[in-house]
């Protein structure tokens, strides 16, 4: 591949998933998911500005340290969010019930103490006698919090499958979407840090990948429909009834 | 490089997470809820294993250890019949979940307020688990709790009568 080649592939993979996230949104607004999923609404409008504003920086050759430091300070921003939509996916099949809700959050704050300091433990167990100082602290903050986010999303689906609930087809994008954004990012990281300044045009163009799969499947997800519907139901009722007959034996005290 | 291998598996394990997800999500055969999936229970039985006034009573009538002994097995017994309640309840969520996307509002509120309560139920199942866990380690200490009957009989009571206001 030529050297123009991978340009061309660079800019589209950065510009071409982040463009998408307007139509995820708008897909979004007009079936009014966004009042469902304010969370990870607001996260694809930051998403999108942080872009728009990196983009800008990067055309107007801004010094590669301040262009670090502000795409560090929006990647703790889009942390804090994907830890408010991971909480939204798990409270989403609640509906109103307040007393479950808050149950839910209190198990998912604890879980999310509990992980982060794992994954804290992890990282610097890894790292820790690599790094200097400065970037050891920025990375420990980075790669713990998306491990831990690792952790969480597999919780969520985990809790599900316990429950015996069948997620929306937009919770499931939304917890597929970002667990092939964030999954792959610790190991990304970690090759940037491995092979350094050469190897990371390689490891952005895996990283922007990962995201413009997850943007499409966004996409995806947000146009589906639920098809569990009461009409396939309705042709099981006199299992149902025979059930509710077992039921009503099995109850008897 | 040991990092990066011990990343690179992490990722591998998550990916292999994600595809599993998507396979079970789009293969799996669409749950009916019927009565093959239901299991059993003896309610009274149940009640009778966690009763703390028996468990008084076994703790005056026999010596430490043979009290240990018989609550452990008491509680191994209890242990399985909320394993199978837990079981029962997540078909319950099932139903629950189903009939939300019923066309009249009064059964798809119903199944909405079934859903709830089951999910309650099945959070109170796992909690009452971990209970008789620690107590199976500490049966002087611990006893096991039987909370979960009246839930339980609520929510089959609500779940029993789904089919009755379908067919009205």
């Amino acid at each position: 591949m030529s050297l123009q080649q991978i340009h061309w592939l660079y800019n589209y993979l950065w510009v071409a998933p982040h463009l998408l996230l307007i139509p995820v949104a708008a897909v979004m607004f007009r079936r009014g998911l966004h009042k469902k999923f304010p969370i990870f609404f607001s996260y694809l409008l930051f998403e999108f500005s942080q872009f728009a504003f990196l983009f800008f920086l990067h055309d107007i050759k801004i010094s590669p340290a301040s262009y670090t430091n502000i795409d560090l300070f929006f990647r703790i921003g889009s942390i804090a969010l994907r830890f408010g939509i991971l909480q939204e996916a798990l409270e989403a099949s609640l509906g109103q019930n307040m007393p479950l809700r808050r149950a839910m959050a209190r198990v998912m704050n604890w879980a999310t103490f509990f992980l982060v300091a794992v994954a804290s433990i992890f990282i610097v167990s890894l790292y820790y006698s690599i790094l200097n100082h400065r970037t050891f602290v920025a990375y420990v903050i980075v790669q713990a919090l998306n491990t831990a986010q690792c952790g969480l999303l597999a919780l969520v689906f985990a809790w599900h499958r316990f429950l015996g609930l069948r997620m929306s087809p937009m919770v499931f994008g939304i917890l597929f979407g970002m667990g092939l954004a964030i999954g792959a990012e610790p190991l990304i990281m970690a090759l940037k840090d491995t092979f350094g300044i050469p190897g990371s045009t390689i490891t952005d163009l895996a990283q922007f990948a990962a995201f413009h799969i997850a943007a499409v499947s966004w996409l995806y997800f947000a146009q589906v429909r639920e098809k569990v519907s009461w009409a396939t139901e309705t042709s099981a009722l006199p299992d149902l009834r025979q059930w509710a007959a077992d039921m009503g034996r099995i109850a008897q005290l | 490089m040991i990092p990066l291998i011990i990343l690179a598996i992490f990722t591998l394990v998550l990916i292999g997470f994600l595809v599993f997800q998507v396979r079970s999500r789009y293969s799996a055969p669409s749950r009916t809820p019927g009565s093959s999936q239901l299991l059993p229970v003896d309610l009274e039985a149940f009640d009778n294993l966690t009763d703390p006034e028996e468990e008084q009573f076994l703790r005056s009538n026999l010596s430490p250890p043979q009290f240990r002994s018989v609550q452990r097995s008491r509680i191994r017994a209890a242990r399985a019949y909320v394993a199978i309640l837990s079981k029962n309840v997540g078909v319950l969520v099932s139903v629950g979940q189903s009939a939300r996307y019923h066309p009249d509002p009064q059964i798809a509120a119903s199944g909405q307020d079934l859903m709830q309560r089951a999910i309650s139920l099945k959070m109170w199942c796992l909690l009452s688990l971990l209970r008789m866990n620690a107590a199976f380690l500490f049966p002087a200490l611990l006893s096991p709790s039987n909370r979960i009957t009246n839930q339980y009989l609520m929510v089959t009571y609500m779940a029993t009568n789904l089919p009755d206001k379908i067919a009205a």
